[in-house]
């Protein structure tokens, strides 16, 4: 194979890949090492809340239940829901983000393999124990919170 | 048209992973290289996930990991420069877990039978069975895969650790679900998981009953396996304290089920009901019921990679010491190897992970300077520390570096 050709193998699997993920029909997007800064901008001025949570833990369930009860209450909730599997395993997590009533909340996958690099972007305080929490107020100072959080405990850390 | 500094860099990687081909020896080196120089469809130690290695008594190196839902052995007969071509040891694929806490094991008997054992998971509600299989042809070839666990219910049972005790005992213990699920059906609260083992004297041709060993460890963490006399493990696991303090006990388990000496062998208060994913380490110290320990915990007394020194008769750790308290810091791996003892994690400072390593002449009570052994900005694996009577080794995957095996000691 000459190189010209290899270039074109490797253009074309990108482009196929594009494809395939333009027809994803989930909501989720990829979570690289700019996006909580990117994502913070968005919510400038605005409070937020932001839970973490990946397929294999399953206190994990338990906390994407009471949020996704408490979207249904109140759709106008500012939450961000990440997961900290890799985008490939999409179709996973979006099967489990539905049956909680949370494919309609926005939602990012870890798509770098560096993952030690994205944890840090999120918090360097986080030792990567799930589920873990943030609330953020509106000038954007924030309290974490490790392990299953509750409808009572989110009320407290976030009176918004 | 100018190169970009990309492209400039796989043509390097690329010729890189020429020159071990024309010189012999091929040298730990990414997957991105061997791919871009012998083709996308590489099955090698360098491209497999999470793998784990183990000297044979003739000093060949056997290494395990997991590609495409299967899981390959390589042998290396220089101790990692070279290896052969991986064998499959599961005919039908199925999904093997690899992940830092969760990945193939392999042991080798003195008589060379070649045994493995993985979690398989089997839906995403956290369910899984503990599969075994081996090989008594030298590594040629597999027999079909077995589930060990003997509850027949589709729930979880994983992170599996497999040990070979010096008089032939084979031990597989994980983490089981089956008592939680009893006990919610009878609408009572069970925190966490329960450990499980079970022993085969005849080198995997057969395996005792399961036996549990505790009710309430935590969920998601790996076992670490020493042994404890000729017959006898002890092992080390993250359980759960007062319904949601997640710290370590220690047992001592024999090949007939009894379970002994079991107490808590870290005292952290880390007051969390998460998934920590990070298991400790332990290797048996110079007597006998000594044992060295290195743990995570974020508690509220220790916070940080810990080592410390456990002896079964009082009970007690002795030496204990904070390794490194950064935030990154995490997934440390023990050894002892003539007298010295070797602590080895990883660490994370914003922009790279370096590996770090630590030495110890006199048994935990003093420690050397922590030193850098190698960096990466880019993914890789927990490091793993493999001992042989020549010495200690690293076992550490990433994608830069691809699978490097090499020698720590140097006495």
């Amino acid at each position: 194979m000459t190189r010209n050709s290899w270039r074109h193998a490797v253009l074309g699997s990108m482009l196929s890949l594009a494809l395939v993920q333009s027809v994803q029909a989930d909501n989720i997007q990829d979570f690289g090492p700019q996006t909580f800064g990117e994502l913070k901008s968005q919510f400038g001025g605005k409070p937020f809340i932001v839970s973490l949570w990946s397929v294999d833990c399953a206190p994990c369930r338990v906390e994407l239940d009471m949020l996704g009860k408490l979207k249904q209450a109140d759709p106008s909730l500012p939450l961000v829901v990440i997961s900290t599997d890799s985008i490939e395993k999409r179709e996973e997590a979006a099967d489990i983000l539905q049956g909680y009533a949370l494919d309609g909340v926005p939602t990012w996958m870890f798509a770098d393999t560096f993952v030690e690099r994205l944890r840090f972007s999120i918090d360097p305080m986080w030792y990567g124990e799930l589920p873990r929490s943030y609330f953020f107020a509106p000038d954007h100072s924030f309290t974490a919170h490790s392990g299953i959080l509750t409808a009572e405990k989110l009320a407290e850390l976030f009176p918004y | 048209m100018p190169m970009s500094l990309t492209t400039f860099k796989r043509l390097c990687l690329a010729l890189l992973a020429f020159l071990p081909a024309l010189s012999g020896p091929v040298y730990a080196q990414s997957c991105e290289a061997l791919r871009a120089a012998q083709g996308q469809d590489q099955i090698s130690v360098h491209c497999g996930g999470a793998p784990s290695a183990v000297f044979d008594a003739n000093g060949h190196l056997w290494v395990a990991f997991v590609h495409e839902e299967h899981v390959y052995v390589s042998r290396s007969d220089d101790e990692g420069a070279t290896y052969s071509t991986p064998v499959r040891v599961n005919a039908e694929p199925e999904d093997a877990e690899f992940n830092g806490e969760n990945r193939p094991k392999i042991v080798v008997s003195e008589d060379g039978t070649v045994m493995l054992s993985w979690t398989t998971k089997t839906s995403n509600q956290f369910t899984g069975e503990i599969r075994f299989s081996r090989s008594v042809d030298g590594g040629l070839s597999f027999e079909s895969p077995r589930t060990i666990n003997d509850d027949g219910l589709r729930t979880g049972h994983r992170f599996d650790s497999l040990f070979l005790t010096p008089s032939g005992k084979v031990y597989l213990t994980w983490i089981d679900k089956r008592d939680m699920e009893a006990t919610l059906a009878r609408n009572e609260a069970y925190p966490g998981a329960a450990i499980y083992y079970t022993v085969s004297t005849d080198m995997g041709a057969t395996f005792m009953p399961n036996m549990r060993v505790s009710h309430n460890s935590c969920e998601c963490c790996r076992i670490a396996v020493a042994p404890h006399g000729h017959d006898n493990v002890a092992i080390l696991w993250r359980q759960i304290y007062d319904d949601h303090i997640r710290d370590h006990a220690i047992a001592v388990l024999s090949p007939d089920g009894v379970v002994s000496d079991l107490s808590r062998a870290t005292v952290d208060d880390w007051y969390i009901d998460a998934c920590p994913h990070h298991g400790p380490s332990m290797v048996s110290g110079a007597q006998e019921g000594q044992y060295h320990m290195s743990w995570f915990s974020a508690g509220n007394l220790h916070s940080g990679i810990h080592y410390a020194r456990y002896d079964l008769a009082s009970d007690s750790p002795a030496d204990l010491i904070k390794v490194d308290g950064t935030p990154g810091a995490g997934h440390p791996s023990l050894a002892l190897h003539k007298g010295t003892l070797y602590l080895v994690w990883k660490g994370f400072d914003g922009m790279a992970t370096p590996l770090q390593m630590m030495q110890s002449r006199d048994d935990g009570r003093s420690w050397s300077a922590p030193q850098t052994l190698m960096t990466t900005d880019q993914g890789s694996d927990h490091p793993l520390l493999i001992t042989s009577p020549q010495g200690v080794f690293l076992s550490w995957s990433s994608e830069e570096h691809g699978y490097v095996f090499k020698e720590l000691s140097n006495d």
